[in-house]
């Protein structure tokens, strides 16, 4: 059986440091979201950590999820693309190519996770910031869809690597820029086709895997863990949200250009 | 060839870094070279030495190791033909394990950052001008070194918490210059160490046995996101939930707010700001007078308080909760053991910060988790305490005001300043910033234009950590003797110049003899006396050199065997029970809270960090108030709404944030913000809560009571938009469609 990347994200284990999303941003050379990206909407964020709440004080909790992209098996974002930029390779990744991409954002459109990114202004450092950037990563111009790729740089290294010694590639030898980084270990990244991976172990064995949004039928490889709860809320809250500016009437216009 | 034959050959070249080595590899793998991934190789003559655009066409990853704001890591750090381009944690150091936090992530922003001071500047105009002339390190070296030899016997070096070598250089300077050394640390964690002092009666903070706890109580403290050892912590928290089969920890916080860190929770107890202390007393009340626990444990640490003074019906409606949820507490901590009681942030904050700490860490002594396995672990002393120092310890805001008095007085000639921002981080009524005007001459070896920077005459930039050399002990350790061996893994990127080879000319010149000529040479000195002190990881050579060059190579020094030698002592008498006090009479707490991203503003300059959403609100960019939607209703404001702050220090205008989880009478103010200086990216923005708090000090410490306020609203008649995450992409979670789907173990 081919490779197939996948990632464990363990919901009972994210403490919300956001480690990965800093992490990430280094890796691929994301363009600083300034104060004007986040009031357009319009902030790079490859991997982000939403927040859900339930319920309200007293009787609150607050709840994180790591958002990566999904890499679904039937991703609603390959079809629509009119020029094949974005399409599904043979280790199961839903890869993007910088210089097809023609910026239709067709496919931002169809994910339903939200998770692709546009460039709608040219990515610009300040010269000794460019000092940092990452040289095996193409920095992504105006115009070009981006999002993550579960750090293909290193996938290709390692791959590399291990031809090189005439041998496969190992468990855990290589791994995400977001699963390095992370205090807890919520993120574990591997091949979910191998059996001995840690990934395809954790996603045999849990009896707490779900994915997100599965009921789309898009089969992603992001498996994620339940949160437990030793101590829920009494039954009845209401009120779950992420935005909570749903809980007054506010209604905030998108800048526009 | 052998390891042990390229060993000796990369000892014999002598200087310059040396690479990753990673987990006690011994094969030298070329293939694996450039991977993206530590290595385990070495490289005989490394970038440092080399031209800048020294072109291998791979990278290479060096050890390194970050003090930082909180303990510290060990770092490895990508290093691509001279430009280091990736920080992330050093696998085998035992205080992180290859983990990190995005502030270490972010330190390739120090290094690389547009408005770094690119070399020395001497002032032009006035003082607080800002206007400064670029002058050459000759002449700087000239002035610098004349105003040593006047400021000799009377100098004030200002730093922020060090330990090891730097701490020795320091030490060493001071003793030859003659003056004080004071050190500018998070007040909070003055009082924690004092607490954990006098509870377990050792000068260096204890850390957690989480992996092998079963219930974690929690007052407070925001371990998980920038509290004392973060990633250390978070790596045993991971354990408490997951690590163990068929056992899962359970985490209850008690506290004022729903932090970054309560949300992982399963149970957050809501109790007004400072009762901390009164909680734990009430608990313990409980679990002695139900013969839960042994009453002689009790009746030692809490000799000399009554503990039926505070039963819960007594402490409930002071710390606005309920008789029940005080038994339940007490019920469980005595009942899921091992059972670990921890406490900080705001808890210490307080005019009873000490008590709140301090009575909450005893509780450890009556679930038997001191010392033991699962719960709190003393740590050693340094392995060569004399010239590997501990952690200097904060001074207290109360203490500043003999230090700001005597540089008003003219008793203070000469201060020099790193890493410390003390017109930023000390309220304004200390008046600090006027007494540095007074007349003493100021150096800042700072990198960037701060408030205290641009106060000063002389401004020598030194080294950022990706830059320079050092020894750390870690407060807290792992549990053992650890130091952490910094290295430079890059040539600086500035005219810079390491702080220490600054302190080491500068008592030359003034005509002290120093053991060391530079940075370095402290360094490689002091590790060859730990080599002759024996122990540490390191076996199977007697080569000083080739020792050396193995510490590089591991990042440090380590000994698992070396555990504290000395038990844990409890107090003979406890601290003095005490309710808070505020300053103010409205109805409304202010609470101000450091945050995962920019924890109390020491380096918000860097853009990644102000880029990072707060976990709870999403915010980014900016300074806020949390209020509760029922309260915004009674206050007619909604989020984006500007409300006037009016403490009787300041009023400052802030939008509004609203958050379900605010209690209904508390303000939640976060820390990092306010600037006046500090780089493009953090300069004029947000508010600085320092500015606006009352300064009130804990009543035995003397640190800044920064929680002690109260705060009245008014609307201002305005709206801004709140830059923040939440509600970039429309994510709604619904009951039939759960984002986030929990498993109840109830």
């Amino acid at each position: 059986m081919g490779k197939r990347w996948g990632m464990t994200i363990d919901l009972d284990l994210c403490t919300g440091c956001q480690a990965c999303v800093v992490s990430c941003q280094a890796e691929n050379n994301i363009p600083i979201n300034t104060e004007e990206n986040f009031q357009q909407r319009r902030a790079i964020e490859w991997i982000r950590v939403e927040r859900y709440w339930e319920g309200e004080f007293p009787t609150v909790k607050a709840r994180y999820i790591p958002v990566p992209c999904m890499m679904c098996e039937n991703a609603p974002c390959e079809p629509v693309c009119p020029v094949y930029a974005t399409y599904h390779t043979d280790q199961g990744l839903n890869f993007q190519v910088y210089n097809r991409c023609i910026g239709t954002r067709y496919c931002s459109v169809n994910c339903h996770w939200h998770v692709r990114f546009f460039n709608f202004w040219e990515p610009k450092w300040p010269a000794s910031l460019e000092q940092q950037l990452n040289p095996l990563v193409s920095v992504r111009s105006r115009g070009v869809m981006e999002k993550c790729s579960f750090c293909i740089q290193r996938i290709d290294h390692a791959q590399q690597s291990a031809k090189l010694q005439g041998r496969d590639m190992k468990d855990g030898e290589f791994t995400t820029a977001c699963a390095q980084a992370c205090p807890t270990r919520a993120i574990v990244f591997g091949d979910l086709n191998d059996a001995n991976s840690e990934v395809a172990k954790t996603v045999a064995t849990t009896g707490r895997g779900y994915q997100l949004l599965a009921d789309l039928g898009t089969n992603p490889a992001v498996v994620y863990l339940k949160k437990i709860d030793s101590d829920p809320l009494p039954d009845g809250i209401k009120h779950r949200y992420f935005d909570s500016s749903q809980v007054g009437s506010i209604r905030e216009t998108v800048a526009v250009g | 060839m052998r390891r042990r034959d390229f060993l000796k050959l990369v000892a014999a070249s002598g200087a310059g870094t040396v690479v990753f080595t990673g987990c006690a590899g011994t094969n030298i793998d070329f293939s694996s070279w450039g991977n993206g991934n530590p290595s385990r190789e070495f490289q005989i003559q490394s970038a440092v030495d080399n031209p800048q655009d020294f072109a291998v066409g791979r990278d290479l990853w060096y050890a390194t190791a970050f003090s930082g704001v909180a303990g510290g890591s060990g770092l490895i750090v990508r290093v691509y033909e001279g430009r280091a381009k990736k920080v992330d944690g050093n696998p085998d150091y035992p205080l992180n394990m290859g983990r990190s936090t995005a502030l270490e992530q972010s330190l390739v922003q120090e290094l690389y950052h547009p408005d770094r001071i690119g070399g020395p500047l001497r002032l032009k105009g006035a003082r607080g001008s800002g206007s400064y002339e670029a002058i050459s390190w000759d002449e700087a070296q000239t002035e610098f070194n004349s105003m040593i030899t006047a400021g000799k016997g009377s100098t004030l070096l200002i730093t922020s918490s060090v330990s090891g070598s730097t701490a020795a250089a320091a030490g060493q300077f001071i003793k030859a210059i003659g003056g004080e050394h004071v050190t500018f640390e998070p007040e909070e964690r003055i009082v924690l160490r004092e607490a954990t002092r006098r509870v377990f009666g050792s000068d260096r903070l204890p850390t957690f046995d989480l992996a092998n706890a079963n219930f974690l109580l929690n007052f407070g403290a925001e371990f998980l996101n920038d509290w004392v050892s973060p990633v250390h912590l978070s790596i045993g928290y991971s354990a408490f939930r997951q690590g163990r089969a068929g056992t899962r920890g359970r985490y209850w916080h008690v506290g004022p707010q729903l932090s970054a860190t309560a949300a992982s929770a399963d149970k957050w107890v809501p109790i007004n700001p400072g009762t901390e202390g009164l909680v734990a007393l009430a608990m313990a009340q409980v679990m002695t007078s139900q013969g839960l626990v042994d009453k002689a444990a009790a009746a030692s640490v809490y000799s000399g308080i009554t503990l039926d003074d505070y039963s819960p019906d007594k402490v409930a409606p002071k710390a606005g909760v309920t008789v029940d949820q005080i038994t339940e507490l007490a019920k469980t901590f005595a009942s899921q053991k091992p059972a670990v009681a921890i406490a900080g942030t705001s808890a210490g904050a307080h005019t009873n910060g000490l008590f709140n700490l301090t009575a909450v860490y005893s509780l450890n002594y009556l679930v038997g988790a001191v010392g033991a396995k699962g719960g709190v672990v003393i740590n050693p002393d340094s392995p060569l305490p004399d010239v590997l120092p501990n952690a200097t310890v904060g001074t207290a805001y109360r203490d500043w005001k003999p230090i700001t008095d005597k540089l008003k007085s003219g008793g203070t000639k000469l201060v020099l300043i790193h890493n410390a921002n003390p017109v930023y981080g000390l309220p304004p009524a200390m008046g600090f910033q006027a007494a540095l005007g007074a007349g003493a001459k100021v150096v800042s070896f700072s990198n960037f234009m701060d408030e205290t920077t641009t106060q000063a005459d002389l401004i020598l930039p030194t080294c950022v950590v990706l830059e320079d050399w050092g020894l750390h002990v870690p407060d807290p350790g792992p549990g053992y003797q650890l130091v952490g061996l910094q290295q430079p893994v890059v040539k600086p990127f500035v005219d810079a110049k390491p702080l220490v080879d600054l302190l080491i000319g500068a008592a030359t010149t003034a005509g002290a003899s120093m053991p060391w000529k530079t940075n370095e040479d402290l360094v490689r000195a002091t590790v060859a006396q730990l080599q002759q002190a024996g122990g540490g990881n390191i076996t199977g050579t007697d080569d000083p050199k080739e020792y050396f060059v193995t510490v590089q190579g591991q990042g440090g020094w380590w000994d698992p065997s070396t555990t504290a030698k000395t038990p844990p002592t409890a107090p003979k008498t406890a601290t003095k029970a005490a309710e808070p006090q505020f300053a103010g009479d409205s109805p409304y707490y202010l609470l101000p809270f450091p945050t995962n991203s920019l924890s109390y503003g020491e380096y918000s300059n860097l853009p990644w960090l102000q880029a990072l959403p707060e976990p709870i609100s999403t915010n980014v960019w900016s300074t806020w108030v949390e209020i509760n939607p029922t309260t915004g209703k009674t206050l007619k404001v909604e989020t984006g709404d500007v409300v006037k702050l009016i403490t009787t220090t300041a009023t400052v205008e802030l939008p509004v944030y609203i958050n379900p989880a605010a209690a209904t009478d508390i303000m939640l103010v976060p820390f990092g913000q306010g600037h006046v200086i500090f780089s493009r990216y953090a300069e004029k923005r947000g508010s600085n809560p320092l500015s606006f708090i009352v300064p009130q000090v804990e009543s035995e410490t003397g640190a800044l009571a920064w929680a002690a306020t109260r705060v009245k609203i008014e609307k201002a008649n305005k709206k801004v938009r709140v830059p923040r995450l939440e509600g970039s992409v429309p994510a709604y979670q619904l009951e039939e469609f759960p984002i986030i789907e929990i498993q109840n173990t109830k």
